[in-house]
């Protein structure tokens, strides 16, 4: 496969998201500008002009007609799609780290960065999934992390939680209607903060990555560790494949240490794990610093990783990765298809009957 | 005649006589439809160095129908906006390339397949440099130069012991020209070379007597695996497991020193070829004495 390399950024990639159609690959990064691109071709569609400074992360409302983005400047801005006009900026009092809609786009949250006496929070604001309708300045709800500031944060199936990843390694579930905290759990190492956090299509379940070197598949209802998948350097995104399982991790050697060693010892690598035997089946390299984000098509076609040297690498699979498979994978299909023609072969003979 | 034909802009008057030259040589592209279905084009033209070329293709055209995401195919004929908004349709050169090709297989044993890989590049051209060559390193009898052996810190190079005293010896029957180190130390230390030292220095007084060699060890074996395996025999005084620097691997061979020649003479008739990790140990002295 060719890998699409697209340097619309001059410094580090922050985030990588595909649209729900897997047509539009949105990024992020410490410079001051969303871009758009065309995910077949690269092409960039747009850039998105108005944050006063670096610009965390960005998430597409599923309908693809919003984005909505959080910057360093201490404000969430929510964008036009097709003109890239700004529609509405919410203040506040830090840093946004991260920006997601739930399923219906109606509902978006944001997590704020603990600063200058400022607890870090979760605010979700109410969204009209309307280009000329006002937006609401009122936040719909604030939940307050005094234990551990939350690092990342994303809604559970039917906007039913919200599920939190702290700098301590714990992993929290809130009632997304009241704000309550359901539950808290430490999940990664002791310390070790959660980097990404990341949904399955249906969000009844997630994968977290964090600096302890591992990726973990949870559920949402009661998160329950379901799988883990280790590494050999900490990891700074991961991300759930369809159509084949699979789970992209992304990291490498923290950025300021990277001057110091060599491309290949830095691991600064895309690595595949298949979801189910947890066990790594490939590699893709390519990025000369680490892997700040990596993002899942959701067809399945593709997938992009963005880096810590600027560059958003989109990578189009090809035939010998569909292929792939396990032997009990290909074993169970056997046996599906023979059924399958059994049964078909019995209920010709019954119709001839 | 040159000022009649300005539309011309590449025609210039000095260039005249060649240019009609070429201009007539050229005969014009030809289209032929097949009976397959598939389109022949010849064409003509002048390369750089002035020869005729004539390019054939046979172009097949295969409809190929795809269904797309109406949302998708609407959004493909948006139009761009903010810094791209004054780009041309189609990928800008100045944000978007295409990097080099990457051979992505999954395959549960990536590992193996990664490192004949990596292997590739600097080691194998080494190799074929060194092909013809025989480059015997004294330290290990590895195929690599005394001077870069890893070891060359921590071993004495093999048949050390006679080579100092050849060298005193040998020096003046020369008649004082120049002798190259490798060949300083006559007959009967041939191979050993002068060294930082000499004799006398740092590992001049180890006791070789009780040192045995061990070769053809696993890859897998572990320094306190041997020393285990040994110390049955007796004193151990030090055992040293060659290791590849970049995979930490072990590279087949190891050193274990006895506090007793005789504890090392036992240890050297039972475990030579004594099985371990599925291969035969080969156990002899160390080769010092030679």
């Amino acid at each position: 496969m060719r890998p699409i390399l697209l340097s619309g950024h001059e410094r580090a990639l922050t985030q990588v998201k595909y649209n729900a159609d897997g047509d539009l690959i949105f990024s992020t990064a410490k410079d001051q500008q969303i871009c758009v691109w065309y995910a077949h071709n690269g092409e960039r569609l747009g850039t998105y002009h108005g944050h006063q400074g670096a610009i965390w992360t960005v998430d597409v409302e599923p309908t693809s007609t919003l984005i909505a983005s959080g910057s360093a400047d201490n404000t969430i801005k929510l964008w036009d799609l097709k003109s890239g006009k700004c529609l509405k900026t919410w203040e506040f009092p830090t840093a946004v780290k991260r920006v997601e809609f739930n399923e219906d786009g109606t509902k978006l949250l944001g997590v704020t960065e603990k600063r200058m006496g400022h607890l870090g929070t979760i605010v979700v604001l109410d969204i009209k999934v309307d280009v000329d309708a006002e937006q609401s300045d009122e936040k719909a709800m604030t939940i307050v992390c005094d234990e551990s500031k939350a690092t990342v944060a994303g809604w559970s199936y039917l906007s039913k939680y919200i599920i939190a990843g702290h700098e301590d390694g714990s992993v929290s579930q809130y009632d997304a209607k009241t704000g309550d905290q359901l539950v808290n759990y430490n999940i990664h190492e002791l310390g070790q903060p959660i980097t990404d956090l990341q949904w399955a299509p249906d969000r009844s379940y997630f994968i977290t990555a964090s600096k302890d070197k591992t990726a973990k598949l949870i559920t949402a209802r009661d998160l329950e560790v379901l799988k883990t998948y280790t590494a050999d350097t900490p990891m700074n995104s991961a991300t759930i494949t369809v159509k084949k399982d699979f789970v992209i991790l992304g990291g490498g050697q923290a950025a300021m240490d990277v001057t110091r060693t060599s491309a290949r010892q830095g691991k600064f690598e895309a690595r595949f794990y298949h979801k189910i035997f947890e066990e790594e089946v490939g590699r893709v390299r390519g990025h000369f610093g680490p892997l700040n984000t990596v993002a899942a098509d959701p067809t399945g076609k593709s997938y992009c990783s963005g880096g810590e040297d600027g560059y958003v690498r989109v990578h189009h699979f090809d035939k010998g990765y569909f292929d792939f498979m396990y032997e009990v994978e290909r074993e169970r299909m056997n046996r599906l298809n023979q059924e399958e023609q059994q049964r078909q072969q019995k209920e010709q003979k019954e119709n001839k009957k | 005649m040159n000022h009649t034909n300005p539309p011309l802009p590449r025609h210039d008057w000095a260039d005249d006589e060649d240019l009609d030259e070429t201009v007539q040589e050229l005969p014009p592209p030809q289209k032929i439809t097949n009976k397959d279905g598939s389109t022949t084009v010849i064409e003509y033209r002048y390369n750089d160095a002035g020869q005729k070329v004539k390019t054939t293709r046979r172009i097949r055209l295969i409809t190929h129908k795809e269904v797309v995401n109406p949302r998708v195919a609407e959004r493909k004929s948006w139009s761009k906006f903010g810094m791209s908004g004054k780009d041309p349709v189609g990928p800008a050169h100045d944000t978007t390339s295409v990097g080099e090709n990457i051979i992505f297989r999954p395959s549960t044993n990536w590992r193996k397949d990664a490192k004949n890989e990596d292997a590739d590049p600097n080691a194998v051209a080494m190799k074929d440099k060194l092909k013809d060559k025989k480059v015997k390193c004294r330290i290990c009898n590895g195929e690599h130069f005394t001077a870069r052996c890893p070891y060359k810190d921590t071993m004495a190079p093999i048949g050390e012991a006679g080579a100092a005293g050849d060298v005193a010896a040998g020096l003046p029957d020369e008649k004082g020209s120049y002798v190259p180190p490798a060949l300083r130390g006559g007959p009967g230390g041939a191979g050993a070379g002068e060294r930082m030292g000499g004799a006398g220095g740092k590992y001049g007084e180890r006791d070789d007597l009780a040192t045995l060699r061990v070769t053809n060890v696993s890859e897998m074996a572990e320094e306190n695996e041997l020393r285990e395996m040994f110390e049955r025999f007796g004193r151990v005084t030090r055992v040293f497991l060659a290791k590849d620097r970049d995979t930490g691997l072990a590279k087949g061979f190891a050193f274990i020193s006895f506090a007793d020649r005789e504890d090392a003479v036992k240890a050297c008739n039972k475990m030579d070829g004594w099985g371990f990790k599925h291969l035969i140990l080969r156990v002899e002295f160390a080769k010092k004495a030679a």
